[in-house]
């Protein structure tokens, strides 16, 4: 979850900075700061859309392990 | 023809059973419009004739119960009839309202020839059924729970509800994984029956599974296609919308029909028509979630390079405004020490020339003054005359120097000196005593005059003058016979 809530944040952080670069609240010595930020939270949320890391054989387990304890089929 | 037994009149069974179905065909020569429950149709695949289990309940207990049949023919039409009305086959727990021939068979007993059935009467009841539905999940105030949930922006981790072999679900897996902007998803199968009867209890089953995993999903997805619009009346079940409506995460559908939406399409996260189009509303999401991603790209990249361009624009505006304004400032300093040299030049010749016609003017005053001085002597004066004033001005600033380590000297010897001539003074004042006319006169000398005055030019005495000779004791006066030059010692 820890990883979902980092490419939420990230999204939002990104979308505060267009903002903050579109209204032209960015002075230039800032300038390359925030554009290094911006391609570092591009970069999470684009890697966030193309990657999954979910463990089928995970879940698998857990289904066996929780149908032990509590057989209802 | 009955037996006489002891007494007894004896009737076979089929006797009776005979009696009483002339009484009934007597008395029932009609079909009737019948309403009941059909608890169970129970089709039997291989003569494809049905024997349906007829109840009328109050209350939840059955308060009457007959059998009927429905033949293969009469079964085939109203079956099709109800497909193309209810889009449901003829199914168990419906409410029907039928066309019957009471009937008694000695062999099978009692029953209802059921000859045809009003799709629309059962229709109806299904829409109660489903109104029924929406009004206690309104009233429990559960209608809407799943939907006031939070889809994540990226909804990638998918339990799926489906049937493996279904044409939905391989729709539903090849949109998402063959997805050309290279979009991740993970999804995993929970197979269950999604029509019919027992459709309910095995999407319930499997819900609880999932709420054992929740925490790997972001999404659950109840897919279902490819088996026509028929069999959906289980959506509209109570216990199942109730179940999907408050679902720890969000359930969508696909459920795949054209008609009115069903209870559990309708309390779920998101609906779709098709499982396909459930799908490209996922696909959307991640969409929603790219472009304002790209577009971040984009704009960042564009705002910082027109941003350098434009301080770089404005730099060099400003280097050359530098230049200009400090250029304009040389010359203007240029031009002003320019002027400032001429007045200069000007001014030093004014006055050189004046000084050079005060030096000849000098000059002329002092050839003038010394006319048989030659031009070389002159010059000569004039150099000398330079000369003499720095050698005065030096020895003036030497002798000041001098001065002053003298004063000090002259002002500690001077007492001194003081002292010593006084005591000269007193010397010499003896000597001037010595010296005074009447002591010189005492001593053989005399003092000439000539009309009062003392005559010390010998040249001024001429014969005849009256000459007054002083002596100590008194004077002679004579005259002059003659003078006689350079015999006195």
């Amino acid at each position: 979850m820890s990883e979902t809530l980092k490419y939420t944040e990230a999204f939002e952080e990104l979308q505060m900075l267009v903002t903050e670069i579109e209204r032209g609240e960015i002075s230039v010595d800032e300038l390359s700061e925030k554009v290094k930020r911006a391609a570092f939270l591009i970069k999470i949320c684009k890697t966030k859309l193309t990657t999954t890391e979910e463990d089928v054989n995970k879940i698998l387990r857990e289904l066996d392990s929780a149908t032990d304890v509590d057989s209802d089929d | 023809m009955p037996e006489k037994v002891n007494d007894k009149t004896v009737f076979s069974l089929l006797e009776v059973a005979k009696s009483i179905q002339k009484t009934l065909s007597e008395r029932y020569k009609n079909a009737y419009w019948i309403k009941a429950e059909m608890n169970k149709l129970n089709y039997y695949r291989h003569s494809g004739h049905c024997y349906p289990e007829l109840v009328e309940k109050k209350d939840g207990k059955i308060i009457a119960q007959l059998k009927a049949h429905l033949w293969k023919v009469d079964y085939q039409r109203i079956n099709t009839k109800f497909q193309d009305v209810l889009k449901e086959p003829l199914q168990d727990g419906i409410k029907i309202l039928f066309l019957a021939r009471i009937v008694f068979d000695p062999d099978h007993g009692l029953g209802l020839w059921i000859l045809d059935i009003d799709p629309s009467y059962t229709l109806g009841d299904l829409e109660q059924e489903k109104q029924n539905t929406i009004q206690r999940l309104r009233s429990e105030d559960i209608y809407d729970r799943n939907k006031r949930l939070t889809l994540p922006l990226l909804p990638q981790r998918i339990a799926i509800i489906s049937v493996e072999t279904s044409k939905g679900y391989a729709d539903f897996l090849k949109v998402l994984q063959l997805n050309s902007w290279g979009y991740s998803f993970f999804s995993f199968l929970f197979p269950s029956l999604l029509q019919g009867d027992n459709a309910v209890a095995s999407i319930l089953r499997q819900l609880n599974t999932i709420k054992r995993v929740k925490k790997h999903f972001d999404v659950v997805a109840i897919i279902r296609g490819g088996g026509g619009d028929v069999g959906l009346s289980c959506y509209n079940n109570y216990e199942l919308s109730k179940e999907i409506a408050l679902f720890p995460i969000p359930v969508i559908t696909g459920i795949g029909h054209a008609t009115n939406e069903t209870v559990a399409e309708m309390v779920s996260f998101s609906n779709a028509i098709t499982p396909t189009k459930l799908a490209e509303y996922l696909i959307q999401k991640f969409h929603d979630f790219s472009v304002p991603v790209k577009d971040a790209q984009r704009i960042a990249a564009e705002y910082s390079t027109r941003r350098l361009r434009e301080e770089k624009v404005h730099l060099t505006s400003e280097v050359k405004l530098f230049r200009s304004i400090t250029t304009n400032t040389l010359t203007s300093n240029q031009a002003e020490v320019k002027s400032v040299q001429k007045n200069l030049f000007q001014q030093s010749r004014f006055l050189l020339r004046k000084e050079k016609e005060d030096i000849l003017l000098v000059q002329k005053n002092i050839l003038k003054w010394a006319p048989r001085k030659s031009s070389q002597a002159n010059v000569e004066l004039i150099h000398a005359a330079n000369a003499l004033g720095q050698a005065v001005s030096l020895s003036i600033h030497r002798f000041s120097l001098i001065a002053t380590q003298w004063k000090d000297k002259l002002i500690f010897h001077g007492t001194l000196i003081a002292r010593n001539k006084r005591k000269d003074l007193n010397n010499i004042e003896k000597n001037v005593l010595n010296m005074s006319p009447h002591n010189v006169l005492r001593r053989g000398y005399s003092i000439s005059k000539i009309n009062n005055k003392v005559v010390t030019d010998f040249k001024k005495i001429k014969s005849g003058d009256a000459l007054t000779t002083i002596l100590l004791e008194g004077s002679v006066i004579s005259v002059v016979q003659s003078t006689k030059p350079g015999e006195n010692e």
